[in-house]
């Protein structure tokens, strides 16, 4: 390894990049672009609330109590043990969690519930107009239909407050966009630069020295990965100034956004090292991205998927990115925590990896 | 039909200077055996020999597809040798081509260089790929591109890019340098600059191979040429003696040469300055 002839190759392709204006355009700009007008759209217009219900008390008063709630438009229940409930209340997937105590009956009207409830710590402007939300559902669940407590009404429940994550869309959508951003560079800004070069013959010209052409291509992933964990800085900073909140560590979040790169970059080869020219890199380097980027939850969650389409689309190594991203920056997660997604990671970018050396050809 | 030369003699003593300071040639510094390549069912080149001695010019000619090229970019280490040898400056080009690659200067056909840098950068850049220190300027300065120094080479025409790329092939001093069909595509002010550059060249004592389809320019340029079809070299000597050899077996054209052709109507009508209109 000759480091003066690898770091000369590296900064003339940092430059080459810097200077493409269509690239900088399309791989640090078109996701912030997006990235923007999303996050103006804001996306989290609906007023559902996600009401936990902790029913322990055995009784037929528990479960008719639950399905009144259930009819009430505005409420979303999930039904769950009390440490899970919590637990989703904490990282933000409950508003509320009610808990219908062993042994509990309806109360007469004008006295309390006797459930307990939890409320998050959220926006708290926001947080009183759900909370009137609740207990207005909860009064008339309770003495439905139309019982005594419609003369003077007495709020059944007290909320004891518990510490929560507010997330917003922003805290969905930026790690999305980070882990497209990475697919857009390993595949479209790797891609068809290099094709590019194969096709006009100036690759050719790099073969005419005695420096091996794997110190070109070393040059090209190392300068790209550079512009990748800029594209990454830019992205997250803009993000931060919008509200994004950062729960896991810079370095777990620089460990995911490195081994994802890996595997668009070998993606990106694999292409470019099969294809003569662009107009045969353009149709596969779409094929490949469009689907992920619509299905690998980068800009909707997964979840709103018919069930054989989440099934499916699991596996895509974006949605291992992309998941794994989001469990950095939501939950924070480690990288223990984050172990299945790295192992889906890991596996794509071996499988992408051989690929590219199979595909590979320098003219 | 002149003989077919499969052992040629050495260039130094064949050689008649067609300009006055003429440097002396010195032995071979490229010596090719029984080279071939196969395509397929094509055979491009079938069993080629000659060599080129040091400090000369010397010409490939021939038609398309006669396997020129071919020829060309087995001995630069550029396509794998199917059978036979070539070596330059004593290296076989099969068992070290990086070796021959560090000796020798080559200017490809389709000359593409990467478009984001400039002309200053680039030549930096390939001074680096062969370990050198360069003096960019200088080397721009001999191939007149002193004022694009600092430009792109996407804003070049057709003349200057081939300038630079020759001047690109030079950054490590070659040994030889190989030119692919350095002229064509060129206005006739362009080729006559190139000619001039090739001639400079030389005469700073590098050895040079180049491919023409003009007949012309390999008269004007050429020690020796060697003359290819279908694979084979069908002749080689000087060009000369190629023509003396013709008009011996009787030819004679239909026309006695003019005084002066359209070509010298036009360079007297337009000079010899290069026109680059940017």
């Amino acid at each position: 390894m000759r480091f003066g002839v690898l770091w000369a190759l590296f900064v003339a392709s940092g430059k080459m990049f810097i200077r493409n204006r269509a690239a900088v355009f399309f791989s640090i700009f078109l996701p912030l672009i997006i990235m923007l007008i999303f996050g103006v759209l804001n996306f989290e217009g609906s007023v559902d609330i996600d009401l936990g219900i902790v029913d322990e008390s055995g009784s037929s008063q528990g479960t008719a109590l639950t399905s009144e709630l259930e009819g009430v438009d505005y409420l979303v229940i999930h039904q769950g043990e009390l440490d899970a409930e919590l637990g989703a209340l904490e990282t933000g997937d409950r508003d509320f969690v009610i808990v219908i105590p062993a042994g509990w009956s309806v109360p007469p009207p004008g006295t309390d519930s006797g459930l307990t409830a939890y409320a998050g710590s959220g926006d708290p402007a926001q947080l009183q107009v759900m909370e009137g939300l609740v207990q207005q559902a909860v009064a008339q669940a309770l003495y439905a239909p139309g019982g005594g407590g419609a003369t003077a009404f007495v709020p059944p429940l007290t909320f004891e407050s518990v510490e929560s994550r507010d997330l917003g869309y922003i805290d969905f959508l930026v790690p999305g966009i980070v882990g497209m951003t990475i697919m857009q560079l390993g595949l479209f800004g790797v891609a068809f630069g290099f094709v590019q070069l194969k096709r006009t013959g100036a690759l050719r010209r790099l073969f005419a020295t005695p420096t091996p052409p794997t110190y070109f291509l070393s040059a090209q992933v190392g300068s790209r990965l550079i512009i990748g964990f800029v594209q990454v800085a830019i992205l997250i900073g803009v993000g931060l100034w919008f509200g994004l909140q950062m729960f896991g560590d810079w370095l777990t979040l620089g460990i995911i956004v490195l081994v994802g790169s890996v595997i668009f970059l070998a993606i990106g080869f694999a292409i470019a090292g099969w294809a003569k020219n662009e107009d045969q890199a353009a149709p596969v380097a779409n094929l490949i991205s469009l689907p992920m980027m619509f299905l690998s939850g980068v800009f909707f969650p997964r979840d709103a998927m018919p069930e054989f389409l989440r099934a499916i689309t699991q596996f895509m190594p974006l949605t291992y990115v992309n998941d794994a991203l989001r469990g950095v920056v939501n939950d924070g997660d480690n990288l223990l925590a984050l172990g299945p997604q790295l192992l889906g990671m890991s596996v794509w970018a071996v499988i992408t990896f051989v690929v590219a050396v199979l595909l590979f050809k320098w003219e | 039909m002149a003989t077919v030369t499969d052992e040629p003699t050495t260039a130094a003593a064949a050689v008649e200077t067609r300009s006055a300071a003429r440097p002396t040639l010195g032995a071979p510094i490229i010596v090719v055996r029984d080279l071939r390549k196969r395509y397929g069912d094509l055979v491009a080149v079938d069993g080629v020999s000659f060599e080129v001695a040091e400090g000369e010019v010397f010409g490939i000619l021939g038609p398309n597809g006669a396997g020129k090229t071919t020829t060309l970019e087995m001995i630069e280490g550029m396509r794998p040798i199917d059978d036979g040898t070539a070596t330059i400056d004593g290296i076989d080009v099969r068992r070290d081509p990086r070796e021959v690659k560090r000796r020798i200067g080559i200017q490809l056909q389709a000359s593409a260089f990467f478009d984001e840098l400039t002309l200053t950068e680039l030549i930096d850049l390939f001074g680096r790929l062969y370990e050198r220190e360069v003096d960019p300027a200088a080397l721009l300065a001999m191939v007149d591109l002193t004022e694009k120094a600092k430009s792109q080479v996407r804003t070049l025409s057709g003349g200057q890019k081939q300038r630079f790329s020759i001047a690109s092939a030079l950054v490590n001093e070659p040994r030889v340098l190989f030119l692919d069909e350095p002229t064509t595509g060129l206005d006739p002010q362009a080729r006559r600059h190139m000619w001039g550059l090739v001639r400079l060249i030389r005469d700073r004592g590098h050895t040079v191979v180049l491919t023409t389809h003009y007949m012309e320019e390999a008269e004007e340029l050429c020690d020796r040429v060697a003359i290819m079809d279908g694979g084979h070299i069908i002749a080689l000597d000087t060009p000369q003696t190629l023509v003396d050899e013709l008009i011996g077996r009787g030819f004679r054209k239909e026309r006695v040469e003019r005084l002066a052709n359209l070509e010298d109507v036009f360079i007297e009508m337009t000079g010899h300055d290069l026109r680059e209109g940017d």
